[in-house]
């Protein structure tokens, strides 16, 4: 497929470019309509539920349902709503959650982008969702939505921070931005995968994009019982959807990414595994990932805002730098054993 | 960190606990007997003695006597019997003062309307209301007259 | 040049997850710090007291259930007593050991109400349907004994209205254990949990001699290490019957509060076991009580420990069948009452943990 972005511009190459991307774009929405359903089932299991069975076989629909009312639901703008800001913000929070997963390799063959800088993509788009989410809480001209709106901000800030330092360790491991290259690094088992030599690394990125993704327990932005809906208060309807499904599609791009940097991407954890197609392997790390998310979710509650930020600033930061140092010393020594 | 992963491992061990959730729709919530439900009133039963209007705490209950049809009998009989489910708050406190068990509870609790005027019943439908009629009535009495 | 900054002015209620119900509180923030506030109340006020003077003693029973709709048993009987106290009532023994019954599973069921919600503030979803569950075996066992899940009406000046049916004392003895067993599960998904810890710690601090200035009573009093609990300072009922401990926290933060919330859910499972034990075989349920309720000329005041705190009943009889006047000393009114020098310098977040902490019902607050 990187074939086809490195060809020459023409219609033909145009029409499929835009083709793969509205099959890539249903692909993503069926994941986020079974995420949400998966996500209330396993949240309902873990409490005591069975959560959605009424609509469809098994509560399959459900999902569906739920978006049918959003998009037919009324439209309503606030009266003191700045208009135009409140329209673009939840185009501004989507459009790159959606943008970022072109980079990602899914398998040997499925990569959209192959970009020599795709980590750096990654990170440097995602950022801009925030800015969505800023512009929306301050549209709404809502005092808790502006709360949810400036914590967004200070958490976007010194979250990215940690972000970025705790996958330099991985970068400087295989010597590459380009994602492929980094699952290339790591093929040929569990062994090799990345976890295991950055594992600091590894659970610094967790908790930092856990934390970027605004999910529990880091969803202050939102947080349902003190700031009742956060930056979304007054958006409803489809405008609503938007923000719910950038935040559903991160989830997506988080998992994957997770699984690109650490979990050695479409490799088998054995090598005599490997008959089954990298795909699935991708595809079951990555539920993992996802499972992890709505686990949390059911545990743990929510943290305060000066703990989230003494807890990036005090914690996350010096540990990521340490990481970076512990990488280089030892790749040094690695080389001078060699 | 030991006190989040031990928690984790509380929520993950509830995945295969057993749910707790009713069919409730679909499978009807039996309510034990002694449950205050919707009233049953029997006008065959009624002597219209008015207690149960006067013991309402929240005056919910409106009822009429006439003159027994009957002129060999003495005394009343019902005549109109209303229960305004706005205001009743099914404290069972009519249904303790009844001395001949005309008014009792039932274990039908689905009120809910669309309209206010429906919550207003009258002697008929509150006299159809005949299905699960609570068993045990009465229980609080003084036995027997009261002073003892 | 300095920049212009503004304090905020952020009405958190009527209509709000935290606020428990129809309460709300004014609050000027400067960034998430909250400088003043001001807590207005009254939404949910039905005139209960005004109300119960044309009510006979008997009609006002139902009234007391909708105070402190959490936890009715109490309220019903913290009226009874008031009246039987004037009266000089005795009360059959077996009548004794089912209020006590229903008090201490009351109790249960309102600190488990309470500490589901409460997580629910602080953000955690689950323990909120693990503390229903239980607790809605408590609310079925109500159900069987008196016909309501909420609103029991269940007590009657002189004794009670129903005597246990066939097996329920059974459930309870059986539904002892298994709540301790659950307990434990919940302080593992809970109580260690260093994010909860250090959401609480340290957060809504009082002294002593604040807790008593303010007239706080309950978890809110004993947190600060004052041990004053009704049930032993000052017996009603058979209370002096049973063994069991009065857990006391000298820290008085939020966390102190939610230990001895925690504990008192044990101490209540041990009066029970105790009190199942001992229940009569057989016996009366209720008292020689004239059918037209005349209390005597006089004053009483009684107070017995709710789960909130001390609730009080004041009645001045003229010697009619109704009250001339009926006060009712409603713990969460009062304990509310430290809230706006609890929330001077916490951020917008302790506002929530701070108000649960306290444990507030709004239909108590406002009655």
């Amino acid at each position: 497929m990187a074939d086809y972005v490195l060809s020459a511009f023409t219609w033909q190459n145009g029409l499929l470019f835009f083709i793969w991307t509205v099959i890539t774009l249903f692909a993503v929405l069926g994941f986020v309509t079974y995420a949400i359903y998966f996500e209330r089932k396993v949240i309902g299991w873990m409490q005591l539920r069975i959560g959605p069975n009424r609509v469809g076989p098994l509560g399959l629909l459900q999902t569906v349902a739920d978006i049918a009312k959003l998009l037919m639901k009324e439209d309503i703008i606030p009266k003191a709503a700045v208009r135009d800001l409140f329209i673009i913000a939840p185009a501004l929070t989507f459009v790159p959650s959606f943008v970022v997963i072109a980079t990602i390799p899914f398998s040997e063959s499925i990569t959209f982008a192959d970009l020599n800088i795709g980590i750096l993509y990654y990170l440097a788009l995602s950022s801009i969702s925030t800015i969505g989410i800023i512009i929306g809480s301050w549209a709404s001209n809502n005092k808790y939505s502006l709360l949810g709106g400036m914590r967004s901000a200070a958490q976007m800030i010194s979250y990215e921070i940690p972000l970025v330092l705790s996958v330099v360790g991985v970068i400087l491991m295989s010597s590459s931005l380009n994602l492929r290259v980094i699952v290339e690094g790591q093929l040929g088992g569990v062994w090799h995968w990345n976890i295991f030599p950055q594992i600091i690394g590894f659970v610094i990125f967790i908790i930092a994009a856990v934390s970027e993704l605004n999910r529990t327990p880091f969803d202050l932005p939102e947080a349902e019982s003190e700031l009742v809906a956060g930056y979304h208060v007054e958006y409803t309807g489809f405008r609503f959807a938007f923000f719910m499904l950038a935040e559903y599609v991160y989830v997506f791009a988080f998992s994957a990414m997770a699984t690109v940097l650490f979990l050695g991407g479409w490799d088998a954890p054995a090598p005599f595994l490997s008959f089954i197609p990298g795909l699935i392997w991708f595809l079951l790390k990555f539920s993992f990932f996802v499972f992890f998310l709505f686990w949390i979710r059911a545990t743990l509650p929510r943290i305060r805002v000066d703990q989230l930020m003494s807890l990036a600033w005090k914690v996350l930061l010096p540990l990521s730098l340490l990481n970076i140092l512990l990488t280089v010393f030892a790749i040094e020594i690695h080389k001078w054993i060699a | 960190m030991k006190g989040i992963l031990k928690g984790m491992g509380v929520t993950f061990k509830a995945m295969t606990d057993k749910k707790v959730t009713y069919a409730y729709p679909d499978v009807p919530i039996n309510m034990p007997d002694r449950f205050r439900g919707i009233q049953h009133f029997d006008p065959e039963k009624c002597i219209v003695c008015n207690q149960c209007a006067r013991i309402c705490p929240t005056d919910c209950i409106q009822l009429t006597g006439k003159a027994n049809p009957d002129p060999t009998k003495k005394g009343k009989v019902i005549d109109t019997y209303d229960i305004n489910f706005e205001l009743c708050i099914l404290c069972d406190l009519c249904t303790e003062v009844c001395p001949t068990e005309a008014i009792v509870m039932t274990n039908n609790f689905e009120l809910a309307s669309y309209s206010r005027d429906e919550l207003f019943k009258n002697l008929d439908w509150l006299n159809e209301n005949n299905q699960l009629i609570r068993q045990e009535n009465n229980s609080a009495m003084p036995k027997k007259g009261g002073e003892k | 040049m300095a920049i212009r900054t503004e304090e905020l002015l952020l009405n958190v209620g009527p209509q709000h997850p935290s606020t428990h119900g129809v309460f709300r509180v004014v609050v000027h923030i400067d960034g998430e710090v909250i400088t003043s506030s001001d807590p207005v109340m009254g939404y949910l006020h039905r005139g209960t007291e005004k109300l119960a003077e044309n009510l006979t003693y008997t009609q006002i029973i139902p009234y007391t259930d909708r105070m402190d709709y959490v936890s009715a048993m109490t309220n019903n009987y913290v009226l009874c007593h008031a009246v039987e106290t004037l009266m000089g009532l005795e009360i059959p023994e077996r009548a004794e050991y089912l209020r006590v019954i229903v008090m201490e599973l009351q109790r249960i069921a309102s600190h488990l109400l309470w500490w589901g919600t409460y997580l629910l503030d602080i953000g955690a979803m689950s323990p909120f349907l693990f503390a229903f569950r239980d607790r809605e075996m408590i609310l079925d066992f109500f159900n069987e004994l008196c016909g309501a899940r909420l609103t029991y009406n269940y007590m009657r000046i002189g004794g009670v209205k129903w005597d246990a049916p066939e097996g329920w004392i059974e459930k309870i003895r059986n539904y002892v254990p298994y709540l301790r067993q659950q307990l434990i599960e919940y302080d593992a998904l809970v109580n260690g949990n260093e994010i909860f810890l250090a959401r609480l710690k340290g957060v809504g601090k009082y002294s002593a001699e604040d807790a008593i200035n303010y007239g706080l009573s309950g978890a809110c009093l004993r947190s600060t290490g004052v041990k004053w609990d009704l049930r032993k300072d000052r017996p009603y009922s058979i209370y002096n019957r049973f063994e069991f401990d009065v857990p006391v926290e000298t820290e008085g933060d939020c966390y102190a509060r939610y230990l001895i919330r925690f504990a008192e859910i044990s101490e209540s499972l041990k009066i029970l076991e105790q009190a199942v034990e001992q229940f009569p075989a057989e016996g009366e349920t209720m008292g020689k009580v004239p059918r037209v309720l005349r209390v005597p000329e006089g004053e009483v005041y009684v107070g017995i420990e709710s789960p909130r705190g001390e609730i009080g009943c004041h009645i001045i009889s003229k010697g009619k069948d109704k009250p001339y006047r009926l006060k009712f000393r409603r713990p969460s009114f009062v304990n509310l009452q430290i809230l706006p020098k609890l929330l001077e310098g916490e951020t917008m977040t302790n506002l929530v943990t701070i108000l649960g902490s306290i444990d507030i019902v709004v239909g108590e607050v406002d009655a």
